[in-house]
């Protein structure tokens, strides 16, 4: 078998489709958050900086895919024109999880308690950083990988699946955040399908977080902890 | 999405691989070397139902003396710092001083087979951490019948 060898940087644009090129821009994004959750994150003190590393890059990768493939801001869903129409999708989603989370308190006797997500500090300052913590975690699953999934899946379940599998295996080893995240992760990556908001997911994501910290069982949620600082104290 | 914007995302994407399989590398050895100690020597000279001896210097700094825990069985029994005298190490040029052996007594055992392991305790730079690391190699040794001391029949199979 022959090889072609490319003559310039332009062939070399030929040789990958757009489905491959789109799937390895997933794995490659989901890849740096793996090597920040597993590996990174096993080094203490001053070391901790080796995880800004991967991060960055996958931010680097990722914003220079938008500009290479002339995606704009309202493309990725940084808008305010469906702002209302993504709340009005996300509204009764969010009812029914929270109203599951408070069944589940009832029915295992956790104690309910809606100050506790951060002791140390007010509500609203947890809220709001919780929001900015979903903005970035928002922008990555929606306006990247389903994004790149539609790519290669098309508009629908298949790609919305794929990418709440994707949201929920980040979570990992933590199982019940893993579940909880699928879950979230059908419903995002859905309601982005049809109203592409990342500031309205953002806040769904901070007050659905605070919801599950303030209901489920502490215990259960292992502190949130995910990747190798799950099985750690520090 | 055109040939060329195309090609830089693929070199973009080659580069970020690239640069990740480095720093992974990277992680990998400064975990290895920040939870070992290369310069560390030592042998596990002898296990038997009396004492468990040996010797352990850290080359890197062979004025002070290794902390050493004993593992019978996998199970921990003892720990202390290889300071016994120990004229043969010095002599072969192991040690700069005669004191970095170590004795352990043989703890009561069933009869039967137990295997010893010990190894050095390393604290990390910055003391968050301890890990363990095998001097020598294990020594597999035997209690007959008539020199256990734990004053009960010794159960099939050695088992505690």
């Amino acid at each position: 078998m022959e090889y072609s060898r490319p003559e310039n940087g332009e062939s070399v644009g030929n040789v990958i489709g757009d489905r491959a090129l789109a799937g390895w821009e997933i794995t490659s994004v989901v890849s740096s958050i793996f090597i920040a959750e597993w590996i990174a994150s096993v080094a203490v003190d001053w070391t901790r900086i080796f995880v800004a590393v991967p991060i960055s890059l996958a931010f680097v990768l990722s914003i220079s895919s938008h500009r290479l493939r002339g995606e704009t801001a309202r493309d990725l869903g940084l808008r305010f024109d469906n702002f209302l129409r993504a709340i009005g999708l996300l509204t009764l989603p969010m009812i029914v999880t929270a109203i599951i989370c408070l069944a589940i308190a009832w029915l295992t006797g956790a104690r309910v308690d809606f100050l506790r997500w951060h002791i140390s500090r007010p509500l609203a300052v947890q809220l709001i950083l919780g929001f900015a913590w979903g903005f970035v975690q928002q922008y990555m699953l929606q306006s990247v990988v389903n994004r790149r999934a539609q790519i290669i899946w098309g508009k629908g379940w298949l790609s919305v699946l794929v990418v709440a599998a994707i949201f929920a295996g980040l979570h990992l080893p933590n199982p019940w955040l893993t579940v909880a995240t699928f879950v979230g992760g059908v419903i995002w990556a859905a309601v982005y399908q049809r109203a592409p908001n990342i500031l309205a997911l953002a806040i769904s994501h901070s007050l659905m977080t605070w919801i599950v910290v303030s209901t489920l069982p502490a215990s259960s949620l292992h502190h949130l902890r995910i990747g190798f600082k799950y099985f750690g104290s520090n | 999405m055109n040939s060329r914007p195309r090609s830089k995302l693929i070199h973009l994407l080659i580069s970020k691989s690239i640069a990740e399989a480095l720093l992974v590398t990277l992680v990998a050895v400064g975990f290895y070397l920040a939870n070992s100690n290369p310069d560390l020597r030592g042998v596990l000279d002898e296990a038997n139902g009396e004492t468990i001896n040996g010797w352990a210097v850290d080359e890197a700094r062979p004025w002070t003396r290794v902390e050493v825990q004993l593992f019978i069985d996998n199970e921990f029994v003892a720990d202390k710092n290889a300071a016994e005298f120990r004229p043969d190490v010095h002599k072969a040029k192991r040690a700069e001083d005669d004191w970095h052996g170590f004795v352990f007594e043989t703890p009561a055992l069933p009869a039967g087979e137990h295997e010893a392991r010990v190894y050095a305790l390393l604290p990390n730079a910055g003391g968050t951490r301890r890990t363990l690391q095998l001097i020598g190699k294990p020594i597999r040794f035997r209690i007959e019948p008539k020199q256990t001391r734990l004053g009960f029949p010794p159960q099939k199979g050695g088992a505690r």
